[in-house]
C-alpha cells in the first residue's frame, strides 16, 4: 500500500439543502451540485462513453442522482473528444479547473459574517508533510494505473490550536456551504456559561456568546445554529430532536388501555426497556471492536506480506506454507507502532465468545491472503 | 440480497426523520454490477468511490448533528432532574408525575443514542460488504484501504455517544428503585412495547442478529454470529406488541 497518502485541507460542509442522497435530490441546489457532478464525470470518459451506463441512468430515472443535468452533459461529452485518462478530479495543482470549484471555494469564506477564519486553525491535528492551506473541496492522487486507489486523509492543524477539541469533519465532498463541527460536552459548557452570562438563552445573542467564549476556530455560524438547538431543547424538553411529524408521545399517549396500568407496571416496562437497549448497545459496541480488529489484522498481514514481496520477488514467496508465514509472522522484531498485529485487550465474556469464534476461521485466513495475493501479482 | 433486505426492512421500521440517512446499499450494488460489466472499469472506480465518499459525508452530517442535539439534551435532562428535586414540591402527586415522566423521557433518549450508535454500526457493515462486492467482481484492491479511512470517520467514531450512554445508565440507575419483579409484573411489560423507541431498539437488536448470521461469503473478514441469550424473549416483545408494524 502506497504510503503518499495525499492530504489536504477541506472541511466538510452541510447545508440542509444540499443532499447527496441518491434517491432525491434538494431542489435549492440540485442544479449546482448537479453540474459539479457532472463536470466532474465528464473527466471521466470511460464511463460516460460505456453506453451501457448511460442505458442505466436512463431506465433509473427516478433514482439517477441527477438525470436532466447529467443526460446533457452525457451528450455533451459523447460529442466532445475526451483527452486525458488521467483521472484527476481537482488537484493542487490543477486549480484553473471549472469556476465551480473556485466560486465554491469563495462562497465558503464569503459566508462567515466576516469572522475570517484561519483554516489552518480550524483543521485536524494530524501531522503531514503537505501543508497545503488552499480550500480544496476534494484532492486525489492523479491515478496512474487504473486500480490506484484514492485516498483522502485530514489536514493538520497549526500548532496553535485552542485547548478545546474542536475538530472539525474532513473527507470533504456534497456540499458547499459553511463548514460542520463537531461538538464536546466540554465546549457545550463552555457555550452555556457564556449564554448564562449574558442571561440566558433567550436574549443572549450569537455574537456576544461567540466573544465570550473565545474559542479558536469557533465561527457565528457555529454558535448560531447551536443556540438554536439549545433553545428548541429548553422549551420543549425531550422532544428537540424529533422532526415536527414525529412528535414525542407523552406517557399517557404512549400505552395502549392505561386504565389499568399502574405506575410500577411501567416502571417495569421502562426498566425492561433499558435492559434490552443496554444489550444492544453493548453488542453494538463488541461489533464495532471486532470490525476494527479485523481490520487492523487485514491491514498488518497485508503489510507483512508486501514486505516478504520485497525482499524475495521470486515466485518461491507464494509458495510458503501457511504455517512458515505464520511463524514469520509471530517472530517479526519489527512490531513498531504502526503494525498492531493480533491485539489481546481485556474482553468482556461475551466479547470472548465472538474472538473466539473469529479466531476459529483465521487458520483460512493466511491461505486465502496468499492466494489473492498471487493474483495481485 | 440478505443484508439488503435487512437493510431495508430496517430502514422501513426506523425513526422517520432517519429514514433518508442510510446507505444506498442497493443502488450502489447495482452500480457495481454495471461496473464490472463495463469495459473500463479503472475510470468508473473514481466514480464509484466519488459516490462512497458522498455517501460517508451524508452519513457523517447526519451522525454529528444528532451528536450535538444529545449533548444538549444529557445536560438539559440532568439540569431538570436537578431542577425537580430542588425546588419545593408542590404535591407528592405532582412530584410522582414529574419524576414518571423524566423515567421515560430518559429511558426513551437513552435508547435513542442507543439506536444512533447502531445507525453507525448499519451503515459501516454496509460499506465493508459493497466494497467487497467491488473488488470480488471488478478484481481491484479498493477494499482494504478505503475501509482504513472509513473507520476514521465520525460517523464511525461514536466513542463519544457511548460515553453519554453509559452516564445515561448511570442516572437511570439512580432513578429506579432497584425492587423484585413479579412475573406478572414482566408479562404486563412486555406488551406496552408499543410505538415508540422500544420498538425501534428491539428491532435493531433483532436485525443485527439476523444480519450476522452466517453467510455463503463468511470469509475471514467477516463477523462471527451473533449470539443473544435472551432471544426468545426479545422476540416475544415483537410479537406481542399489540400495535402492527407499519
Amino acid at each position: 500500500m502506497s504510503s503518499a497518502n495525499r492530504t489536504v485541507g477541506h472541511i466538510v460542509s452541510s447545508s440542509s439543502g444540499i443532499s447527496s442522497n441518491l434517491l432525491h435530490m434538494s431542489s435549492i441546489s440540485s442544479d449546482e451540485t448537479c453540474s459539479k457532478r457532472a463536470s466532474f464525470v465528464t473527466q471521466s470518459s470511460g464511463i460516460l462513453r460505456s453506453t451501457a451506463f448511460r442505458e442505466y441512468m436512463k431506465e433509473n430515472n427516478t433514482s439517477s442522482w441527477c438525470t436532466d443535468s447529467l443526460s446533457d452533459f452525457l451528450d455533451y461529452a459523447e460529442n466532445s473528444p475526451v483527452q486525458s485518462s488521467n483521472l484527476q478530479i481537482m488537484s493542487s495543482e490543477d486549480v484553473g479547473k471549472p469556476n465551480d470549484w473556485q466560486d465554491w471555494a469563495d462562497q465558503l469564506i464569503a459566508d462567515d459574517d466576516g469572522a475570517s477564519p484561519n483554516w489552518n486553525e480550524i483543521l485536524v491535528d494530524t501531522p503531514v508533510a503537505d501543508q497545503h492551506p488552499k480550500m480544496e473541496y476534494y484532492v486525489r492522487k492523479p491515478s496512474k494505473t487504473t486500480l490506484s486507489l484514492p485516498l483522502n486523509t485530514p489536514v493538520p492543524a497549526s500548532p496553535g490550536e485552542a485547548c478545546t477539541p474542536m475538530t472539525p469533519s474532513s473527507c470533504g465532498s456534497g456540499s458547499q456551504s459553511k463548514p460542520r463541527m463537531r461538538w464536546t460536552p466540554e465546549l457545550h459548557e463552555v457555550f452555556m456559561e457564556a449564554v448564562n452570562k449574558l442571561g440566558g438563552s433567550e436574549s443572549a445573542t450569537p455574537k456576544g456568546v461567540l466573544k465570550l467564549m473565545k474559542v479558536e476556530g469557533l465561527t457565528i455560524y457555529h454558535v448560531k445554529s447551536h443556540l438554536q438547538k439549545y433553545r428548541t431543547a429548553k422549551y420543549k424538553p425531550e422532544s428537540s430532536s424529533q422532526g415536527p411529524s414525529e412528535k414525542k408521545p407523552t406517557l399517557m399517549q404512549d400505552l395502549p388501555p392505561l386504565d389499568f396500568k399502574t405506575s410500577s407496571e411501567i416502571t417495569e416496562a421502562l426498566r425492561l426497556q433499558v435492559e434490552v437497549q443496554k444489550k444492544l448497545h453493548e453488542q453494538l459496541e463488541i461489533q464495532k471492536n471486532l470490525q476494527r480488529r479485523i481490520e487492523e489484522q487485514g491491514r498488518y498481514l497485508q503489510m507483512i506480506f508486501e514486505k516478504q514481496c520485497k525482499f524475495q520477488p521470486s515466485s518461491s514467496t507464494l509458495d510458503k506454507s501457511e504455517t512458515e508465514l505464520t511463524n514469520e509472522i509471530s517472530s517479526s522484531p519489527n512490531q513498531s507502532e504502526t503494525e498492531p498485529g493480533p491485539i489481546k485487550l481485556g474482553l468482556t465474556s461475551s466479547e470472548k465468545q465472538q474472538e473466539a469464534d473469529y479466531s476459529e476461521s483465521q487458520p483460512s485466513k493466511l491461505a486465502k491472503l496468499n492466494e489473492s495475493s498471487s493474483l495481485e501479482l | 440480497m440478505k443484508f439488503g433486505k435487512r437493510l431495508k426492512q430496517h430502514v422501513e421500521e426506523t425513526l422517520p426523520g432517519w429514514r433518508d440517512m442510510y446507505l444506498n446499499y442497493k443502488d450502489l450494488k447495482k452500480l457495481v454490477r454495471l461496473i464490472s460489466s463495463s469495459l473500463e472499469y479503472g475510470k468508473s472506480e473514481a466514480e464509484f468511490v466519488y459516490l462512497l465518499n458522498n455517501e460517508i459525508d451524508k452519513f457523517n452530517v447526519f451522525f454529528m448533528e444528532q451528536e450535538e442535539d444529545f449533548i444538549i439534551r444529557h445536560k438539559e435532562l440532568q439540569q431538570r432532574i436537578k431542577r425537580v428535586n430542588e425546588s419545593e414540591p408542590s404535591s407528592q402527586e405532582e412530584y410522582e408525575e414529574e419524576m414518571a415522566r423524566i423515567r421515560k423521557d430518559i429511558v426513551d433518549f437513552h435508547g435513542e443514542m442507543v439506536l444512533l450508535v447502531n445507525y453507525s454500526n448499519i451503515n459501516y457493515t454496509g460499506m465493508a460488504k459493497i466494497l467487497k462486492k467491488y473488488d470480488k467482481r471488478t478484481g481491484g484492491l479498493l477494499r482494504l484501504p478505503f475501509i482504513q479511512k472509513v473507520l476514521e470517520q465520525p460517523f464511525f467514531t461514536t466513542e463519544l455517544v457511548s460515553k453519554l450512554v453509559k452516564e445515561c445508565e448511570t442516572i437511570i440507575d439512580e432513578l429506579f428503585p432497584t425492587t423484585v419483579v413479579a412475573v406478572e409484573m414482566k408479562e404486563a411489560a412486555i406488551t406496552m412495547v408499543g410505538e415508540g423507541i422500544f420498538k425501534n431498539t428491539v428491532a435493531a437488536l433483532m436485525t443485527m442478529k439476523e444480519i450476522r448470521k452466517g453467510s455463503s461469503t463468511q470469509s475471514h473478514f467477516s463477523l462471527p454470529a451473533l449470539s443473544l441469550p435472551d432471544t426468545e424473549l426479545i422476540r416475544s416483545f415483537q410479537l406481542n406488541s399489540p400495535i402492527p408494524t407499519i
